[in-house]
């Protein structure tokens, strides 16, 4: 099988219940993504595949053939440059633990992709399904919703 | 900065709302306090955290991301009954497995681990581990494992476990020995009294659901074991495992540079540890044990639910007369004597106050510390129980608490070091708008109706000895500042590198910090009992001065004028009246490979002085009376700690433990299966934690203020405090919008909805 891992070629034939998130983490050392829950209900693993939220823990390696995946590796800009929404993630104190951190980024960044300009509601209603226990959720909000004001202005 | 002379004294420290008398150290010399004056350039700033960079990118590494070469994996087979005997193993099938490489069952490990038992005490029980090459093996391996167990009456209540014939729970009784706590006399305060109340709250088990469960990497090298532990005390962790497996303690090494929340229920070894530990031995290989998300929900740690029958007796004023608690705390199989009483004794002014505590072992896996443990739960009653005193009398509840604000500490009538708890009240009220008049009922929904509710708390918070810290001066001018202290999420890592800017007169980037590793830093306590700031801080402040007067002397020298003519600013040494300055840089690039090293430790707390964190909160929520719905629209919450160290993280903690607060006002809440005594909803899914979702505009701040006696950096403790009022407060909005009070949280729809008939 082949992937697109962070606009990386990657060719390999995992065992066949290797899930996309053993793969990413176990045999790629790519260890940003988080197991918490293995079951969907916590968004720790959230990763992009062709630039749609799933859960990593739930999803086949061999179900993504030819696609890309995308992870918190894959946010920052070359030469490792932060990019928008992680310098707003520090600024605003969107962190406590880190631990939900790299999921709760790419469900973020896949929401601004598809709806630039989104209400409180909106992200509220998009984040529910990214758990923090630290209850960072006001300074997430406010970290996607000065991104979202950003980017308008250009 | 003041000599003292140094020795052994001995101290008290509140630990988790217990005391606790120490021999500690006096250091050498206490640092001046930092007093409200106190010229401070990075204390009180905002500065990202330090690590923030490395949690927006995925580099930080958790103890589950250490992949160390030729690591095997262990996960735990769990018991399905709540008490019984296994009678049968046999993991022959298990062994053969492909990529299997070791099972230990009943009796293979040994005793002082408690490991494995043949006798099953609760549901969750781990009964066996299988060690494989990859998770998915060892998950095979467990479905291949045989257990016949012959289960047995068990009790999973309190009533259960307290009856007369009830099945015997632990070996030393099922009950513990009650703790009763009185002064004044209570029955002549009650008949005094010209109003009474009597109410009975019921609170639910809580998990921490922490997002990082628990876990443990153990290698072996030779006779030396490292571990990496996602634990809150790293000294504590290596001291469990090495009495345990009866090795020094020179020969263990815990490490653990990032964690996935703690919140109590990671304050040592576990059985996770002991087992990584123990096949890593056997197999001679690194190994990984950490916990699936249902073994975390099961059976690692909880707040124990209590059944709080209150009596308060006052005047028509007000003014408490009497404050009587009967409690019932079901513990679990193991635990310490965590109840609610503590908060009773010290929130309110009141002569006369008579606690009872009665605590009992269940088959239940054991509860652990949670935020705030004990005082959470007190502030559902003694708090529930305030405001139906002020709805009895026609208070206004916030009034209520001003009238009966303790000045001293009720519990053993000693002064506080500082208490705004009226300043709270007071910029609380103005922003929340306490007195403003009510919106107008929404007409288009006559059935969703509004309330509001206030709750205050309490909590001790001085920290205290032993803590250390030691700073080196690298001769490129990087200071390194070390502790065995950890970060748990809470930004310590940030507050310290603050403390030690300011202490040293460095620029901040200039400060690194290491916590969590056993051989690379020196004891700090664990992070537990919001304890850190006001223990740890000190003795890195004192550890940078001590490196800085040495900086200062080997200036001196070079650039031929007194040490004290000399001043730090921003990793510059500065000629006092000139315009002469060096970089740090380059007085230690002339000295070359002379060291300048500092060591800091805590001293003790001021005796007879009460040190707490203070505050109260403000709840709106609007109910739906056909669907029994609560949405917490606001919440608004003043504390005083003393000096904040960085407002941004601070109002991080304080929002952190608000949205804690309201999962277990709404929605936490551990079931077991009444016929079986297993739980029933150990998931993420069933198990509801807040999310995004359910977040209410949230107005929380500290209140200006800097408490110079509690310990020379001002700082008071933060972490738990703003869980402890939330509930309560929201349960009282709760009672204000249908005018009936809901007694037993957490507050569901069909609760809401049995409360109005």
């Amino acid at each position: 099988m082949r992937l697109t891992i962070n606009g990386r070629p990657w060719e390999g034939d995992p065992a066949g219940e290797t899930t996309l998130l053993g793969l990413l983490r176990d045999d790629l050392e790519l260890t940003g993504t988080k197991l918490s829950c293995d079951r969907g209900e916590c968004g720790a693993c959230t990763v992009q595949l062709d630039g749609r939220t799933v859960h990593a823990c739930l999803t086949l390696a061999h179900g993504c053939d030819g696609q890309a995946v995308r992870t918190v590796e894959g946010l920052a800009g070359p030469e490792g440059a932060l990019n928008d929404l992680q310098a707003a993630f520090i600024a605003h104190d969107a962190a406590q633990c880190g631990f939900c951190t790299p999921g709760q980024l790419m469900a973020a960044d896949a929401l601004l992709a598809a709806n630039p300009r989104p209400s409180d509601e909106e992200i509220r209603a998009w984040m529910a399904g990214n758990l923090c226990r630290c209850g960072t959720y006001p300074n997430i909000l406010t970290a996607i919703r000065a991104v979202a004001e950003a980017r308008s202005r250009g | 900065m003041a000599e003292v002379k140094s020795g052994f004294i001995t101290t008290t420290v509140e630990v988790e709302g217990r005391t606790e008398t120490r021999v500690v150290e006096r250091p050498a010399f206490e640092p001046t306090p930092w007093g409200t004056d106190a010229a401070l350039t990075h204390v009180g700033q905002s500065p990202p955290r330090v690590d923030a960079p490395e949690k927006v990118t995925g580099r930080a590494r958790y103890t589950a991301d250490i992949q160390r070469p030729r690591q095997a994996v262990a996960l735990f087979l769990r018991s399905t009954v709540a008490k019984g005997t296994i009678t049968h193993f046999d993991a022959t099938a298990a062994r053969a497995v492909p990529g299997v490489l070791a099972v230990m069952g009943p009796g293979d490990a040994p005793a002082k681990t408690r490991l494995f038992p043949s006798a099953i005490s609760y549901a969750g029980q781990p009964i066996a581990a299988v060690c494989a090459e990859s998770e998915s093996v060892a998950w095979r391996a467990l479905r291949a494992i045989v257990v016949q167990i012959d289960s047995l009456p068990f009790a999973a209540t309190f009533e259960a476990t307290a009856a007369p014939d009830a099945p015997k729970v632990r070996s030393a009784g099922n009950l513990a020995e009650p703790i009763v706590v009185s002064r004044g006399d209570v029955a002549a305060g009650l008949a005094a009294a010209e109003v009474t109340i009597t109410r009975e709250y019921r609170t639910p088990v809580a998990l921490h659901s922490a997002m990082e469960p628990h876990g443990a990497v153990a290698e072996w090298e030779g006779d030396r074991l490292t571990i990496w532990e996602s634990t809150q005390g790293i000294f504590r962790t290596r001291n469990d495992v090495a009495r345990v497996l009866g090795i020094a303690q020179s020969q263990v090494r815990v490490i653990k540079e990032y964690m996935g929340g703690g919140f109590g229920a990671k304050n040592g070894a576990g059985a996770h540890t002991f087992t990584a530990a123990l096949l890593a031995k056997q197999l001679q290989r690194p190994v990984r044990c950490v916990l699936e998300r249902d073994g975390e929900q099961m059976d690692s740690g909880n707040r124990p639910a209590t059944t709080q029958r209150v009596t308060l007796g006052a005047r028509r004023d007000g003014t408490l007369t009497a404050i009587r608690l009967d409690a019932d705390v079901p513990l679990g199989i193991s635990g310490w004597e965590g109840g609610p009483a503590q908060l009773y004794h010290e929130l309110y002014a009141c002569a006369n106050v008579h606690t009872t505590e009665r605590f009992a072992h269940i088959n239940a896996s054991g509860m652990q510390a949670f935020r705030a443990p004990g005082y959470a739960e007190g502030a559902i009653g003694l708090e529930g129980a305030m405001n139906a005193l002020a709805t009895t009398l026609g208070i206004d509840p916030l009034e209520l608490r001003r009238r009966n604000f303790a000045e001293r500490d009720p519990r053993l009538d000693r002064a506080f070091t500082g208490n705004a708890l009226r300043q709270c009240y007071d910029e609380a009220a103005e922003r929340f708008g306490w007195t403003a008049p009510r919106p107008a009922p929404d007409r288009a929904h006559p059935e969703r109706v509004r309330g509001r509710g206030v709750a205050a708390q309490t909590w001790p918070t001085g920290g205290g000895p032993p803590a250390y810290a030691t700073a080196r001066l690298n001769n490129d001018g990087s200071i390194e500042i070390a502790s065995g202290t950890q970060d748990l999420g809470t930004g310590a890592r940030t507050v310290l590198a603050q403390i030690a800017a300011d202490a040293f007169g460095a620029a901040l980037h200039d400060v690194r910090v290491v916590l969590g590793d056993t051989e690379r830093a020196p004891y700090a306590g664990n992070s537990w009992g919001s304890m850190t700031t006001a223990s740890v801080g000190p003795a890195v402040r004192m550890a940078a001065e001590d490196a800085r007067a040495k900086l200062l002397d080997a200036a001196s020298q070079l650039l031929n004028v007194p040490a004290d003519a000399l001043e730090t600013r921003e990793s510059r040494i500065i000629v006092r009246d000139s315009d002469r300055t060096m970089t740090f840089a380059e007085v230690t690039g002339k000295l070359g490979n002379v060291m300048i090293q500092g060591r800091g430790s805590r001293g003790p707390n001021p005796s007879d002085r009460a040190i707490v964190t203070v505050g109260v909160q403000m709840a709106e929520v609007e109910v739906d009376r056909m669907t029994g719905v609560v949405r917490v629209l606001r919440i608004v919450a003043a504390h005083d700690c003393g000096r904040v160290i960085n407002p941004t993280l601070a109002r991080s903690q304080l929002e952190g433990g608000i949205l804690q607060g309201l999962g277990y006002a709404l929605f936490e809440e551990r079931r077991l299966d009444g016929a079986t005594g297993v739980p029933l909803n150990p998931s993420l899914h069933d198990y509801k934690i807040p999310t995004m979702a359910d977040c209410p505009a949230i107005d929380a701040w500290c209140v200006q203020n800097v408490d110079a006696d509690a310990n020379h950096t001002g700082a008071r403790g933060l972490a738990e405090p703003p869980l402890i009022p939330t509930a309560p407060a929201i349960a009282a909005a709760v009672a204000d919008a249908l005018g009936v009070e809901v007694s037993e949280l957490p507050l569901t729809p069909w609760r809401v909805l049995a409360a109005l008939g």
